[in-house]
């Protein structure tokens, strides 16, 4: 893929965080919570990132657009790279990627009216002219996200956890990004709540034509609103593709189990549990070799030594095992 | 004879004019040996049902304003202190979602164990059980685990420290209250299998509380929907899973995004789930429903069973509207 046709390419990002600080407050040991990851997200496009916690996935997503400083690797961004940005710098670029938060509980000032929420992105970025401006822009970006003009006199506390989610997308709108990064922005919500949040996220995408990163351990989810899927384990991207050839024939032996754990609803559908035995590795001392293979069902002798690169084992799939055919 | 039964309960928050009804009316009943899943949103009394079993809301708020709970033909709302001691962790026992807030952090789990054991079992309060037990749970190295900190294990091995803990006095019924919510669906499905290996192995009954209707499938006998306070469905849970009859199911279930579906646009619910104290007159569900009449919004629909063992709460569950 050429520079031209994606927004953002990432290229063997690092994210190394120092614990053990030996003598001298030199590190000793490094938590690898994003390890050589690299991928691209075209304008427009939904990638959906899975993994369970502690694999890096909110790191990654974080990461990418400068809220956690990446050790090393690029981001390009319209083609420009965003890791040697500084100050006024990067905070010009920063009006093209937002974020909306897992938890609409804690991620909205409890003290601010919902006018001045979303208002304060558009003072930061001078994007009204006068105060009758940004109350048109904040009543109308209430309407798009399906709440009423009139919210925004209200403070967080008076809404429903849906409704405080909406004002947070709200809020990342407001300055008409290209890129949202969604760092599992449903999995504090109900059911029933769930649907009409992602069903507003692909009407958004369709009327502004903003692209996501989704981020979320419900792969069901990812499913449903991703074009393609990125699976992390351990610091590493272990398999990506179209969402759909990733759900159905999932090449490695992660991404299997992971979607053989999905709880199906109807009883017809059941299907053989893989369930996998024991934890997620400490990523501080990863497994040698392929950092799958204690877990792994179908590890062989060379597992436990070589590192699986990622290849492409159908056009657009791609696998990090050595067994995935 | 049930060893849970479950009558017309109704549980209040505050008083007198001010008391808003949280469980209304709900009847359950369950068999020795036998897994019944509780399903519902957040906030239609499904915790509270469960909590209210060894009565262990706090009063107040919480008033036990009706109905009986029988736990092995004795009713829990007119129990001594005392004899509630002897229930509590005896004769039902409790795990919960968070078991990194349930352990106490500053002891080690081995100990923790032990006290169940001491309070209910004094005769069997040795390490010799407390290993036996971390086995039957499946935690790796016993005799050295024992002798750990909660902060030192995973969260779905502090969730199998929990479930050692509430096996310890060999509890005829089980209640997790979301158990797996807290875990990644790799863990979940580790501790679901668990819970059904034990329910063979022990012979005990389960209550699972739970809002993901897929885990339900895989592990109960029978399910019971809650919809504001009150049980709006419950049947047998292939039958149910397979039939939904009542809209809110239905619903409910069309909104679960799955894995097979192409990238299409999720079925919704309108609305909100109303809270506690602005439950809408008539049925209860009507505001949300796709197929409500005028009726809905009149009378309170009783529930009934439709079918041999089918209950639903909803007078047009029968309508064409309602099949398609």
């Amino acid at each position: 893929m050429t520079m031209s046709e994606s927004l953002l390419e990432v290229k063997a990002l690092k994210v190394h965080f120092p614990v053990n600080v030996g003598l001298f407050a030199r590190p000793t040991e490094f938590v690898r919570a994003v390890d050589d990851v690299s991928f691209t997200i075209a304008p427009g496009e939904t990638v959906g990132l899975v993994g369970e916690s502690g694999c890096g996935k909110t790191t990654l997503g974080r990461a990418v657009i400068r809220l956690i400083e990446p050790t090393g690797g690029q981001i390009l961004f319209d083609g420009m790279d965003l890791v040697p940005l500084k100050g006024a710098a990067l905070r010009a670029q920063r009006r093209k990627f937002q974020m909306i938060f897992q938890d609409p509980f804690a991620s909205l000032n409890p003290r601010a009216k919902v006018e001045n929420i979303i208002g304060e992105a558009l003072d930061i970025h001078r994007l009204v002219l006068n105060a009758t401006a940004r109350r048109q822009r904040v009543e109308s970006l209430l309407q798009d996200v399906g709440l009423e003009a009139a919210h925004a006199q209200r403070y967080p506390h008076e809404f429903s956890g849906g409704q405080r989610q909406r004002i947070g997308i709200a809020r990342a709108l407001a300055v008409q990004p290209k890129l949202i990064v969604c760092d599992e922005p449903v999995s504090a919500l109900d059911v029933s709540v769930q649907a009409q949040i992602v069903n507003l996220l692909r009407d958004l995408q369709q009327e502004h034509g903003m692209a996501y990163l989704f981020v979320a351990h419900d792969l069901a989810v990812v499913r449903h609103i991703s074009r393609r899927i990125l699976v992390m384990y351990l610091g590493r991207i272990v398999e990506s593709g179209e969402a759909r050839s990733v759900c159905q024939s999932p090449r490695h032996p992660y991404t299997q189990a992971l979607i053989s754990a999905v709880p199906v609803v109807d009883p017809k559908l059941k299907r053989r549990r893989m369930v996998l035995a024991g934890d997620v590795p400490s990523p501080i001392h990863p497994p040698a070799g392929c950092p799958f293979h204690p877990r792994c069902p179908v590890a062989e002798a060379r597992c436990k030594t070589e590192v699986p690169a990622l290849r492409e084992v159908e056009s657009g799939h791609w696998v990090s095992c050595h067994l995935a055919k | 004879m049930p060893l849970l039964e479950i009558r017309n309960l109704q549980i209040d928050f505050g008083h007198g004019l001010k008391a808003l009804r949280a469980v209304d009316g709900v009847a359950l009943s369950l068999e020795p040996g036998k897994t019944l899943g509780l399903v519902g949103e957040s906030g239609s009394g499904k915790s509270v049902t469960a909590l209210a079993i060894a009565r262990l809301l706090a009063c107040p708020p919480a008033v036990y304003a009706g109905g009986e709970i029988l736990l092995a033909g004795r009713d829990v709302l007119r129990l001594r202190a005392a004899e509630l001691r002897q229930i509590r962790g005896g004769l039902v026992s409790y795990v919960f979602q968070e078991p990194g807030a349930s352990l106490n952090p500053v002891f080690r789990i081995g100990g923790q164990i032990k006290e169940a054991l001491q309070l209910h079992r004094p005769e069997a309060a040795t390490d010799a059980e407390v290993i036996r037990l971390l086995k039957l749970v499946g935690i790796p190295a016993p005799e050295t685990r024992m002798k750990s900190y909660p902060h030192e294990l995973s969260g779905g091995m502090q969730q199998r420290v929990m479930i050692a803990m509430a096996l310890a006095p060999q509890p005829k019924l089980l209640v997790a209250d979301e158990p797996t919510t807290a875990l990644d669906v790799t863990i979940q499905a580790q501790i679901i299998e668990l819970l059904a290996q034990l329910r063979q192995q022990l012979g005990m009954a389960i209550l699972l509380i739970t809002h993901n209707l897929g885990i339900v499938g895989d592990i109960a006998d029978d399910v019971a929907v809650m919809y504001a306070g009150q049980i709006v469905e419950q049947g047998p849970a292939h039958d149910l899973l397979q039939r939904p009859l009542h809209p809110y199911t239905q619903a409910l279930m069309k909104s679960v995004p799955t894995l097979a579906a192409d990238a299409e646009r999720l079925t919704t619910i309108s609305g909100q789930v109303p809270r506690l104290g602005a439950f809408p007159t008539g049925c209860r569900f009507h505001p949300r429903c796709p197929v409500a009449r005028p009726e809905c919004s009149q009378a309170p629909p009783p529930l009934a069973e439709v079918e041999p063992r089918r209950w639903v709460r909803c007078p047009y569950w029968n309508s064409p509207s309602l099949k398609a």
